[in-house]
């Protein structure tokens, strides 16, 4: 049918949202992403951009470009300035050898730590001559004289503030807009004064911090965002290991329908990139000698030669790292004139590489476990992990740590959402994730009170953070005539351990009724008792291996998931009245729902779900204690 | 609207020697303290409630 003319539907939707980004600000690299959620590249087409600032000459380069600099110019090349926001200069530890330009009192300001660097100050241009000049004296223009040397001095807070404005000006040259709003991620260790200071160097660099984002917070909003957590339960105990280039950080999060909330946390500072550019440096260093009869000492590094040429290696290592996580083939390493003019091309493919770094995998291993067995939980408990940071990249990281959980875990790299920037890149999830924050925290309304204490509940510290849990999974037991195990039924899980309150959960089924007209329906309610049960046992022998007869039978450990009965709670009955009939057996559709309130009193309702819709209800109230 | 999960099991008749017994504890087990992380649009929609001091039904509509 032909729509007349000026219908005024569907009106075009002009857009009202302002543009914002989330950015990832790690130690070692940062990454920018756009509302969509998309990782932005700079102009020089990097997406995981280092952390770092150089001077030379008259030019000052940022990210990459930077690092290069470590090479030659290491005295103007600025690195490491995240983890000393908000630090006074006498609270730095001043026992570290530094790759990169040395942290320095500042000349003028009181214990504030701050950087030297030379640099070549443009000379002033000469006036310009004006079209009006009168006598056409000379054409020629004034030479302009020579940039002189001079020293600059630049506080971590300016450093800071260079760095996001470059991220933020990469960002509205790709969006072709002005930025309004940015969230910006910050490790869960962070203090209130290194908060406070990176939000002045953001203020300073003209940037309105929408807020600073735990990055477990950062890494959950896009786990949950993702499509393929689609197949997996909302309610899940999720354990995210985040390998950097400098610590290892774990945390135990239970996630509950998208709320969450830490378990557990822990850090581990030397186990990650560095530690694994470390080892990888010395495997090509050897590979270098052997090859070159040329003697070559890395990690440490004596003499000035072996110095330089290992921080040709650390540099030319990134690639190989990333081709290593990229494929299962082999990966090179190229290094021009590495030693005495003698150039290095080697290779290494992941099986090589995996044992090369295996320290570092257990190492991770290891503290996993310790995490885990802090929050009083078994990896049999985890039902996803997450990976945060270059180096979690690794597939090999991923097969490592498969070892220790049950085989129905969901990790990025199960699933393949790593590989090609998927949803579990672990290099963007941050960013991502602080993007969709801004773009949720940009859509709040201000107009009243209570509409701003909403939007301030996002802040640090804010009460509203504050919430208490479950402590014990509550459900339903449908009793059964002769049932196996010690539940002597059917067990539906509600509301599950830590969740935060109040909650609500719905569920629906079908129940049988059974072949009576009776057709009397009826569950209990109980806290239920939650544990791993391991077993030993003794592989079966096998017949055609007769070899290792001396070696000890090792037994294997069989892990179960044991559920008990606590407490009963309640129970309830209904008599159906919506049941149909099939093979001489009643069935109905069930309906219940659970609702736990912030004192811990918990309603349950049932309902039949006939052809009209909820039938009639039936309740039953536990109170709080 | 809640979101209701549909659940792929099937629970048994009930046994006709089954009748409701008497429960065993008064309430659910004591509540702990967490902190939650400030993020996503569940943190948001729990905000909401309670600032606004909503029951789940009229946070609904
Ligand atoms: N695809 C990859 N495969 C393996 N390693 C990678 C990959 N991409 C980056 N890395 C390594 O990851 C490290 C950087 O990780 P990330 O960006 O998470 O660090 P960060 O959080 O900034 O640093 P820090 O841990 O020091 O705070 C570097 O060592 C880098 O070489
Ligand atoms: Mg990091």
């Amino acid at each position: 049918m032909a729509v007349p003319n000026g219908t005024a539907e569907a009106p075009i939707e002009v857009s009202a949202l302002p543009t914002v980004v989330g950015i990832n600000f790690g130690n070692s690299y940062a990454s920018i992403a756009e509302g969509s959620a998309d990782c932005i590249a700079n102009e020089d087409g990097e997406r995981q951009i280092a952390c770092a600032v150089a001077f030379l000459g008259e030019e000052m380069y940022i990210g990459n470009q930077a690092k290069h600099q470590l090479v030659k110019n290491s005295q103007n090349t600025i690195t490491g300035f995240r983890n000393l926001l908000g630090k006074k200069f006498s609270e730095i530890p001043k026992d570290k050898p530094t790759a990169s330009a040395p942290v320095i009192q500042h000349p003028e300001q009181a214990d504030e730590p701050a950087y030297k660097v030379q640099i070549l100050q443009a000379a002033p241009t000469p006036l310009p001559t004006t079209a009006s000049n009168t006598p056409a004296a000379s054409q020629t223009a004034t030479p302009r004289s020579e940039p002189t040397p001079a020293e600059r001095i630049l506080t971590v807070s300016e450093v800071t503030s260079i760095f996001l404005r470059s991220l933020i000006q990469s960002a509205e040259d790709f969006l072709g807009k002005k930025v309004q709003g940015a969230v910006i991620s910050v490790p869960a260790w962070f203090s209130e004064a290194q908060r406070a200071a990176l939000e002045k160097a953001a203020a300073d660099a003209g940037i309105n911090v929408l807020q600073l984002l735990e990055e477990a917070g950062a890494a959950i909003v896009t786990s949950i965002s993702n499509a393929s957590a689609q197949d997996i339960s909302a309610d899940r105990t999720q354990l995210i290991v985040d390998l950097g280039a400098s610590a290892l950080e774990l945390s135990l999060v239970s996630v509950r329908q998208g709320l969450a909330h830490s378990l557990a946390t822990l850090s581990e500072p030397g186990v990650g990139g560095d530690a694994i550019d470390d080892k990888l440096i010395k495997f090509f260093a050897k590979e270098f000698t052997k090859k070159t009869k040329t003697p070559l000492a890395v990690a440490p590094a004596s003499d000035v030669q072996d110095r330089r040429a290992e921080a040709k290696l650390r540099l030319a290592i990134e690639h190989t790292k990333r081709t290593i996580s990229a494929s299962p083939g082999a990966a090179t390493c190229s290094v021009e004139s590495l030693k005495d003019g003698l150039d290095y091309t080697g290779s290494i493919n992941r099986m090589r590489f995996d044992m090369e770094v295996r320290s570092v995998y257990e190492s991770v291993y290891t503290k996993v476990k310790e995490l885990v067995a802090a929050a009083g939980l078994d990896l049999y408990d985890i039902d996803e992990v997450v990976y945060i940071g270059g180096s979690a990249s690794l597939p090999g990281l991923d097969e490592h740590l498969a070892q220790g959980f049950a085989e129905s875990v969901v990790t990025p790299f199960t699933s393949g959402t790593v590989v090609g920037g998927g949803e579990g890149d672990p290099t963007t999830i941050l960013s991502r994730g602080c993007a969709f924050q801004a773009k949720l925290l940009a859509q709040l309304a201000e107009e009243t009170e209570e509409e701003r204490e909403v939007k301030r509940a996002f802040a640090y510290g804010s009460k509203w953070q504050q919430a208490k849990t479950t402590t014990k999974t509550i459900g339903m037991l449908f009793p059964e005539e002769g049932a196996e195990g010690p539940l002597g039924g059917q067990w539906i899980p509600v509301v599950l351990r830590e969740t935060a309150v109040s909650a609500r959960r719905t569920v629906a089924f079908e129940v049988d009724l059974g072949e009576s007209e009776e057709k009397k329906l009826g569950f209990e309610i109980w806290e239920a008792k939650e544990g791993v049960r391991i077993e030993k046992i003794k592989p079966p022998k096998d017949e055609d291996e007769e070899a290792d007869e001396e070696e000890e039978e090792e037994e294997i450990e069989v892990k179960e998931k044991v559920v008990g009965k606590e407490a009963l709670l309640a129970s309830l009955t209904l008599v159906a009245k919506e049941a149909s009939k099939k093979n001489g057996r009643w069935s109905t559709k069930l309906e219940v729902q659970f609702v736990v309130d912030s004192d811990g009193k918990l309603d349950v309702t049932a309902w039949e779900v006939g052809k009209a819709g909820r039938g009639e209800q039936a309740t039953v109230t536990v109170s709080s204690a | 609207m809640a979101s209701v999960v549909q659940l792929p099991v099937v629970p048994p008749c009930l046994p006709a020697s089954w009748s409701s017994a008497e429960p065993t504890a008064k309430s659910v087990s004591p509540l702990v303290e967490r902190r939650l992380l400030p993020a996503g649009a569940a943190y948001l929609a729990h905000v909401k409630r309670a600032v606004h001091n909503l029951t789940f039904e009229e946070h609904d509509k």
